[in-house]
């Protein structure tokens, strides 16, 4: 290798256009323009060469850094950690990485960016290079690299994906989960139950003369009591109950590990809470009343569309037979 | 057969190669982890790249893969992926001689990939004259979803991509993982070349 590196380095002299003490003079340059903070460590880890970029980002003086240890110049470096890396890069003569993904920064520099980050830091890459000298044996060149931006931008979108999320489980109304999200939900607790013979119940509930509600106060009324009843019957329900507007004014309540029994049994405590529950709208007290289907898995149903249509007809009984009660299909 | 496939002669060649860079490597290796490091002959296959897609998309249990692009002289470049199942990355830390709570299970992947990327490819490099740089190791966000997303978005098309199975054993466990280098086409007839160089010399 040696060989080669010659052979690479006296062609380059030799058709050098400049001379050598020009081209130091551009190369020092470069590194003090550099947009990356440079520095070079001896085998022991002393601070050998700095570059503008890190003088300027650091308080620190000339004479305090140049010989010293980097550990001692820059305290925050979590030493064996570090010590342990720098030593690869000494030994097995490869560089090595440091990515903000996986450490925010090493060095505790200020960033140019106005609006502050989520950290006062500036995010860095880092590249710990092997650089071998003639007559001063290993140094290492760390390269650090200002990634404040990729780093405030990549957490922006996190977050803004996170949030997408979200949205696209839950009703913007009733902040209770959307159709899509339970019905994709009850696909999942169904072939959960059939796989492990588990029990499973589903209430379906429907506001009683809804529109006439509407009719008569008018649609902010009517959203207004779509979300109490939300909040009322989530306040009712088991953290593992999964409960979902399934329409307009139609909700559902998949109940799992839940039998026919325990089923009917809450929504007949639904039933009650909603009739018994005063809403005001506009300083008018408001009652409203819910009907409410239910049914138990059995083996009968091929797929969980069934289990919807059994609870669906439950709900029609109870509408039938006067509203504000529950039917179920047993 | 297309262009790019080598003849019989340039596979021997290149596996001799590889096998030599990847004994040096080790050796180089356990010294620097202080420990016995026995290696197993890689085993060393070239597959095309519907192939490969094939294989990979069909492993269940990969849990990791940190890519690396490399590049050298001649136009020698690539990409070296690191392939590790769940079982293979349990002691990383204590392989690389760090303490477990120093350094993040993605982390310790992306070191152990780089140190053994970076050493076999410099060692392979010197052999045939060449001289490599290294982007920084990349883990590849959840590795089951997201790996022939990442083999469809390569910079670069490739036909070629060469499988070396790397099975370190280390005094009292094992380490495993599959390294997979990856070859544009324009650099497979510049490896072409250098191989048809080195087989001339003999």
């Amino acid at each position: 290798m040696s060989d080669f590196n010659a052979l690479i380095s006296t062609k380059t002299i030799d058709i050098l256009p400049i001379s050598e003490q020009a081209l130091k003079q551009i190369n020092s340059q470069i590194a003090n323009q550099l947009n990356t903070g440079v520095l070079v460590l001896d085998a022991n880890f002393n601070v050998i060469i700095w570059n503008r970029f890190l003088q300027i980002h650091t308080d620190k003086v000339v004479k305090n850094t140049l010989g010293k240890s980097i550990f001692s110049v820059f305290p925050e470096l979590p030493e064996r950690w570090l010590t342990r890396k720098l030593s690869t890069v000494l030994q097995l003569n490869t560089p090595s990485f440091c990515s903000w993904e996986q450490r925010h920064h090493l060095f505790e520099l200020p960033h140019t960016r106005p609006i502050t980050t989520d950290s006062d830091f500036m995010a860095q890459n880092c590249t710990f290079l092997p650089v071998e000298t003639d007559c001063h044996g290993k140094h290492i060149c760390i390269l650090i690299e200002d990634v404040t931006d990729v780093c405030h931008y990549q957490t922006q979108l996190k977050n803004t994906l996170i949030e997408l999320e979200k949205i696209s489980r839950i009703d913007g109304l009733t902040q209770i989960y959307n159709r899509r999200h339970w019905q994709e939900s009850l696909e999942q607790e169904y072939s959960k139950s059939r796989r492990h013979d588990k029990k499973l119940s589903l209430i379906m509930l429907d506001l009683d003369y809804f529109k006439l509600l509407n009719d008569n106060y008018g649609h902010q009324c009517g959203d207004m009591v779509l979300i109490e009843v939300s909040t009322l019957i989530s306040s009712l329900l088991r953290v593992e109950d999964i409960f979902g507007r399934y329409g307009g004014e139609e909700f559902a309540i998949i109940l799992p590990e839940t039998e026919l029994s325990g089923a009917i049994d809450l929504a007949q405590r639904i039933c009650n809470i909603i009739a018994t529950t005063e809403l005001i709208y506009n300083e008018q007290a408001i009652n409203v009343t819910v009907s409410l289907g239910v049914a138990q898995l059995s083996t009968e149903e091929s797929n969980y569309e069934e289990l919807i249509t059994q609870s669906d007809n439950a709900l029609y009984q109870a509408k039938a037979l006067g509203r504000n009660q529950v039917c179920s299909t047993a | 057969m297309s262009e790019f496939h080598l003849t019989e002669d340039q596979q021997d060649c290149l596996e001799e190669l590889i096998n030599i860079a990847m004994g040096q490597a080790s050796d180089q290796l356990a010294r620097y982890l202080d420990t016995f490091v026995y290696l197993k002959v890689p085993s060393i296959e070239s597959v095309d790249a519907k192939e490969l897609m094939q294989t990979l998309s069909q492993q269940e249990n990969t849990m990791a893969v940190v890519s690396q692009g490399f590049f050298g002289y001649e136009g020698i470049r690539g990409e070296a992926l690191l392939v590790y199942q769940e079982e293979d990355s349990g002691r990383i830390a204590d392989l690389l001689g760090y303490e477990p709570d120093e350094l993040s299970q993605d982390e310790q992947l992306i070191d152990i990939s780089s140190i053994l990327t970076t050493t076999f490819l410099n060692v392979f490099a010197r052999q045939i004259d060449n001289q490599m740089s290294y982007n920084a190791p990349k883990l590849l966000p959840s590795a089951k979803d997201n790996l022939s997303e990442h083999l469809q978005q390569m910079p670069f098309s490739w036909d070629l991509a060469l499988k070396v199975n790397i099975n370190y054993q280390v005094t009292d466990y094992s380490f495993n993982c599959n390294m997979i280098l990856l070859i544009p086409e324009t650099a497979i007839t510049n490896i072409k070349h250098v191989l048809d160089r080195i087989l001339a010399e003999f």
